[in-house]
């Protein structure tokens, strides 16, 4: 164990999500179990002003969740110089087995939350509450999520030992190892580029569709998926080698160090922005058709295609300044 | 402006005139609040600064440092052994320091002599260039004042200060005293050919690992210190201090945590009043919950200010003496330096996660409570 | 137009403390008219009024607004649908002490997210027809009584609701002040709001204008006049 404050300040919000997902989860099964807006008793009453605590509690949970994640990642680069072999957060992500389980985890907590929040806010929207139940069904699948989170962490950090030797991002994105972020790192950079060019046509004929016809917005959701990964794709194969200016240099996480200017931001913040909102109104078009949500609902999917797409086209403009002023040439 | 943001604005409005009313049970709490931040934050901007500045002195620092190790202790070494390790393959060079530490008791003051590399920076025989801090501790009124420097009892021993050069990093440089060879072997009675340290620089940061296996073997009874090692025995160090001071500070947390949570709770029969005439004029729960938040913001805000802000005071312009029984452990690593003043987002936010979000827990929830309460409540 | 129908109130239900206080209420109050609901204290108007004006939700029964059921909204619905239809004005008036006169008038528009210089426009209107203006800036706390139950209606109009309500309205009035307050109603109705009342005062139910009176007793209704 390394006693520090980050790790402190991490542990803190784990420990406060999964107090809070523990009570909501209870309330979850209690509401799934009992809401009935024909009951007009007290004790009904009382469930619908608990769900106002549940949904602040969410939203301050996916806030702290986020400030959790960016200090994650920012703390795992500074921690580098702790550990022999770490350059980057990478590094010290591979200290042990939790540390890139845990990173996952905390994006996924973080997109759970937000699908939630999107989910919550339709809910309210309709008179009727139409989406209570499956929101609360919903809750307790992600309860197990956040607990799982927390538990990682606190592993990851108790088994954080500074006389092991890890392997950094030179050792992992490379072609020459065998892996997932080896693969990612040997595809060729045209055909990452072409790909992620495809997708980006295809978010965006897709989402103009959903604009024009109000309809698609599944197919929507799927792409923006696909988007997110043929992102994270490019940005090892080729992105991040453009922003060295050193063509085998892959590492996805040495671009949100300072040195680069934090260049990273800019380039993950549009995009899980874009995939969030494109995910979340796929989510919301499966309960188009509830009568209560049936002309508030299509709009609330609109707005979060355009500012999807937005997100989008944010990260593609960060892509091509990238490629643009870079210095490196690989094409040509 | 969206009804959205008139609406926060409104209730921010509202928020700003009710904080105003009850000044000062507000001030008392922010009071509280910041000096939680304050100490906290003190103890941060200290430890980060160290950080940053022993990072910034490594960063010039060469790869690989030589020691001689005589029973157990740093002796003075051969300046062959420069040679020798001159010789192993992927070592650009190799060179003999001569360095040391004096102490002033004139004024009571550390100084590092040392002998330069760079040959503009050798003075004439007989006189000595100084780091600005040195002129300042003897209290020298004109420049051209010969420095007087007593060994031991009844020693004095004359020279003139060539020049002082002044420096950003105050670390290193500002107790600095730059002498010829010669006169510094005189000075410390050295013999010839002998040297404090050597240091190697290589031409590939990672076969340093390498080298100094190679190096080990060939020379079993030096030590080989390389840059990363000693940049992680001062990040453990300082880590572990500011730890054990955030420990601290966790409890005082606690205790304000508690005290939040009964101030929130435990609102006035007034202030349930009012609330209940909000909830009767047409408030939602949600409406009352958001201008609590409101309020718990504007108050985490001023004090998360007044805390950091007096905090970077403390630590940069004052030398934290608040602390200074606790961080008397990290002075003795550089006697005698200021800190240059250093914040980065790691550790706001760090700053900002331990102390907003215990509380807003520990008001959330008293926070709610108070807003669902019944809206006809005021009619009886 | 407002129905009711077989609604019944409990106060702490299922306690050993509970409280009846409406026993299956069945009641037309129609639009457009001034509408007094009398009886002694703890007869339940109170509580009736509460109901009406979608404060609270009834315990068992339905309760309808043009026509709209609104018994069964969430609580939050309910609310929404309040602010902009119904304006109050309480027995004790409710003021917030500490705030002026026009941030009382302004609260309930708060939530309402609307342009502020419009709302204060608005407020300030409504002050100067009911001769306060000179007193907007002034903090509630120094208002007679008079003037208090003032400013409480000009909060009750801010948000231009229909339907006013006021529960025992000149409760702590004398007789001058009855009479203004009668006057101001009148120029409401005249405006075209509907008007409901509570009172056990002789001086409301007999007042020119009115157009419906509701005994009640013991939290049912009694007799209705017209
Ligand atoms: N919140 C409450 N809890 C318990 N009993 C209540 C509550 N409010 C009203 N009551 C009871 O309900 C009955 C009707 O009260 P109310 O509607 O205030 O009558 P009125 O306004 O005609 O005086 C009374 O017996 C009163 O004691
Ligand atoms: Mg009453």
């Amino acid at each position: 164990m390394i006693f520090q404050t980050p790790i402190m300040a991490l542990l803190l919000v784990a420990g406060l999500a999964s107090l809070t997902a523990l009570w909501s989860g209870g309330f979850a099964v209690q509401v799934l179990r009992r809401w009935n807006l024909a009951d007009m008793s007290r004790a009904q009453l009382q469930r619908e002003r608990a769900t106002e605590l549940v949904s602040t509690l969410f939203a301050a949970v996916m806030l702290a969740e986020l400030a959790a994640l960016l200090l994650f990642v920012f703390n795992a680069d500074r921690m580098a110089s702790l550990f022999v072999g770490a350059m980057c957060a990478v590094g010290t992500l591979n200290v042990n087995g939790y540390g890139f389980p845990a990173l996952y985890l905390k994006i996924g907590v973080f997109f759970a939350a937000t699908l939630w929040l999107m989910l919550d806010r339709a809910d309210r929207m309709g008179r009727d509450y139409p989406l209570t139940k499956v929101k609360y069904g919903v809750m307790l699948a992600i309860v197990p999520l956040v607990l799982a989170d927390a538990g990682t962490e606190l592993a990851y950090f108790l088994n954080m030992h500074t006389d092991v030797i890890t392997s950094c991002c030179s050792k992992l994105f490379t072609p020459a190892n065998a892996g997932l972020a080896n693969e990612m790192a040997s595809i060729g950079p045209g055909m990452s580029l072409w790909l992620l060019g495809f997708a980006g046509l295809a978010v965006a004929v897709s989402g103009a569709v959903v604009l024009w016809s109000g309809r698609g917005a599944l197919a929507y959701a799927f792409l923006s998926a696909l988007m997110f990964a043929l992102a994270l794709t490019a940005v090892v194969s080729v992105i991040a080698p453009y922003i060295y200016e050193y063509p085998n240099h892959h590492c996805p996480f040495c671009i949100l160090k300072p040195e680069y200017n934090y260049y990273g931001y800019a380039l993950y913040i549009p995009l899980f922005l874009g995939t969030g909102l494109g995910v979340g109104a796929g989510m919301l078009s499966l309960f188009r058709n509830r009568e209560s949500l049936a002309d508030k609902l299509p709009a609330m999917i609109r707005r979060q295609v355009i500012w999807s797409m937005a997100g989008f086209a944010g990260f593609g403009l960060a892509t091509l300044y990238a490629i643009a002023s870079s210095n490196l040439i690989i094409f040509g | 402006m969206t009804p959205w943001l008139r609406r926060q604005r409104a209730l921010a409005d509202y928020t700003l005139a009710s904080l105003a009313r009850r000044k000062g049970k507000n001030i008392a709490l922010v009071a509280v609040y910041a000096i939680v931040v304050f100490v906290l934050a003190s103890a941060m901007f200290f430890a980060a600064s160290l950080r940053f500045e022993t990072s910034a002195v490594l960063r010039d620092a060469p790869e690989v440092t030589v020691q001689k190790i005589t029973m157990g202790r740093q002796d003075l070494i051969e300046g062959s052994v420069a040679e020798e390790i001159g010789k192993i393959r992927g070592v650009t060079s190799a060179k003999p320091r001569l360095w040391g530490y004096y102490y002033d008791r004139i004024v009571g003051a550390n100084y590092t002599v040392m002998v330069p590399d760079d040959p503009e920076m050798i003075p004439e025989p007989g006189s000595v260039i100084v780091g600005e801090g040195i002129p300042r501790a003897r209290g020298f009124k004109w420049s051209g004042a010969p420095l007087f420097l007593s060994r031991y009892e009844g020693d004095l021993k004359r020279f003139d200060v060539a020049r002082a050069f002044e420096s950003d990093s105050a670390l290193m440089t500002s107790d600095l005293m730059l002498m010829n060879e010669a006169d510094f072997r005189d000075f410390f009675e050295i013999p010839a050919g002998l040297y404090t340290d050597v240091v190697a620089t290589v031409r590939n940061p990672n076969e340093v690992a390498t080298i100094v296996e190679k190096g080990s073997n060939a020379l079993p009874q030096m030590r080989f210190v390389t840059r990363s090692d000693i940049e992680r025995t001062y990040q453990k160090l300082f880590d572990w201090r500011e730890g054990l001071l955030a420990a601290l500070a966790a409890a005082g947390i606690l205790a304000f945590v508690i005290f939040a949570a009964e101030k929130a709770s435990g609102l006035s029969a007034e202030e349930m009043r009012e609330i209940g005439i909000l909830k009767a004029v047409g408030w939602d729960t949600r409406d009352v919950i958001a201008m609590k938040l409101w309020e718990g913001g504007l108050v985490s805000l001023g004090a998360f200010l007044l805390g950091t802000v007096t905090a970077f005071a403390h630590v940069f312009f004052f030398g934290a003496p608040l602390f200074a029984p606790i961080l008397k452990g990290w002075a003795v690593i550089y006697p005698d330096f200021a800190l240059a003043p250093h914040v980065d987002g790691l550790e706001l936010l760090t700053l900002a996660l331990l102390t907003i979000v215990p509380y807003i827990a520990a008001t959330l929830v008293p926070i709610w409570r108070v807003a669902s309460g019944d809206p006809d409540a005021v009619m009886r | 137009m407002i129905t009711l129908t077989s609604v019944t109130k409990l106060y702490n239900e299922g306690r050993p403390n509970e409280v009846q206080a409406l026993k299956g209420i069945d009641l037309t109050i129609a639009r457009d008219a001034i509408t007094v609901l009398k009886g002694p204290s703890g007869s339940g108007k109170t509580t009736l009024l509460s109901i009406v004006a979608c404060m609270a939700r009834p315990t068992t029964g339905r309760v309808t607004l043009d026509g709209e059921v609104v018994s069964g909204l969430p609580e939050r619905f309910l609310t929404e649908l309040r602010r902009t239809t119904f304006g109050f004005v309480f027995q004790r008036f409710n003021l917030i002490r500490g705030l002026s006169v026009i941030e009382n008038v302004m609260l309930p528009a708060a939530p309402l997210g609307g342009d502020h210089a419009k709302v204060r426009e608005r407020a300030l209107e409504r002050l100067a027809a009911l001769d306060l203006a000179d007193k907007a800036q002034m903090p509630v706390e120094f208002l007679s009584g008079g003037e208090t139950q003032r400013a409480a209606i000009a909060r009750a109009l801010i948000n231009d609701a229909p339907i006013v309500i006021a529960d025992e309205p000149t409760a702590n009035l004398d007789t001058d002040l009855t009479m203004r307050f009668l006057e101001i109603v009148r120029a409401l109705r005249a405006e075209g709001k509907t008007v409901i009342m509570t009172s056990h005062d002789p001086r409301i139910w007999d007042a020119e204008g009115v157009d419906a009176v509701v005994e009640m007793r013991d939290g049912a209704i009694f007799g209705e006049f017209a």
